[in-house]
């Protein structure tokens, strides 16, 4: 099915059995050079890099040594984050996520863990609460230069005085509408442990969220239909 | 912050981090050689250089010859 298709985009793949793959896989990479269909029905499997220094593949890697070394070790500077606290933005958030929700949710959301967590949550220390007149249970406004979002707060103190964290696993939250785009320099990881932000009493969600409710129960409605036997 | 703008504040980070080394410039052309995406080199090249810090500037030159040169 795969080569027809490749055929229909006009290549010119004409592979009479996966052995065939497999050849012009060793062909190309230098440390699948010794795998072949026969060599791997003789000997159940081969654990890569197979070549001429390791016609037998190698189970275990790094026997006498590392290839570099026991490792590389470099002095680096202290690079501070370009986000910054301000008369603005005083608080610092962090997003995290919480053990019975995987990744970002999508999977968990849609079984009975969401018993154990049904919103992200705001958790904010008892001192910054009380400058803002919040309690456990309020609305409040997240904001930071990228963005804004309302949640509920969750006053306690697992969070330092002038750091507030939230989970990013709720759509109708989406933390991520707050942070920012600062990156690793090296690896372009997201700066999600970092963002300055500022917290208010709110009435309610925010236009967006009530928006993205409304377009998210929409294109999720299901036709009730007569089953077809 | 439109994409040249990020591709800035990026090289201009990547040589603040590299610091360090013998020869920052050099070092940071070696990581964007080898991390960057064509796209992301062509738009660098295409800069006028606005923003960039000179360490980052002589490392986008560096990258540019090498990249010449192979």
């Amino acid at each position: 099915m795969t080569q027809r298709l490749a055929q229909a985009m006009g290549l010119d793949w004409n592979y009479t059995h996966p052995s065939e793959i497999m050849d012009e896989i060793a062909r190309l990479t230098p440390s699948f050079a010794g795998v072949n269909f026969d060599r791997l029905d003789a000997e159940g499997s081969l654990q890569w890099p197979v070549n001429d220094q390791a016609p037998d593949g190698s189970p275990i890697m790094h026997i006498d040594g590392f290839v570099r070394g026991k490792g590389k070790f470099v002095v680096t500077d202290y690079v501070p984050t370009d986000e910054k606290t301000g008369p603005r933005f005083p608080l610092l958030l962090t997003t995290g996520r919480i053990l019975s929700h995987y990744n970002v949710g999508a999977q968990t959301r849609r079984t009975d863990n969401v018993a154990w967590h049904q919103e992200d949550l705001l958790e904010i220390h008892p001192v910054d609460a009380e400058d803002r007149g919040l309690k456990s249970g309020d609305w409040v406004k997240l904001a930071s230069r990228a963005g804004e979002t309302t949640l509920r707060a969750d006053v306690t103190d697992r969070v330092a005085p002038g750091v507030v964290y939230t989970t990013f696993h709720h759509p109708d939250t989406q933390a991520n509408v707050v942070t920012t785009d600062h990156s690793d320099w090296a690896t372009n990881c997201p700066e999600y442990k970092v963002t300055a932000v500022q917290i208010s009493a709110s009435n309610g969600p925010t236009n967006w969220q009530e928006e993205y409710r409304e377009q998210a129960t929409r294109s999720r409605r299901v036709v009730q239909a007569e089953p077809a036997e | 912050m439109n994409t040249t703008d990020r591709l800035v504040a990026m090289a201009n980070q990547i040589v603040a981090n590299l610091l360090h080394e013998p020869d920052p410039a050099a070092a940071a052309a070696q990581h964007m050689q080898l991390f960057w995406d064509p796209r992301m080199k062509r738009l660098i090249h295409e800069h006028d250089g606005h923003g960039l810090t000179p360490l980052a500037a002589a490392a986008i030159d560096l990258l540019a010859k090498n990249h010449a040169a192979a």
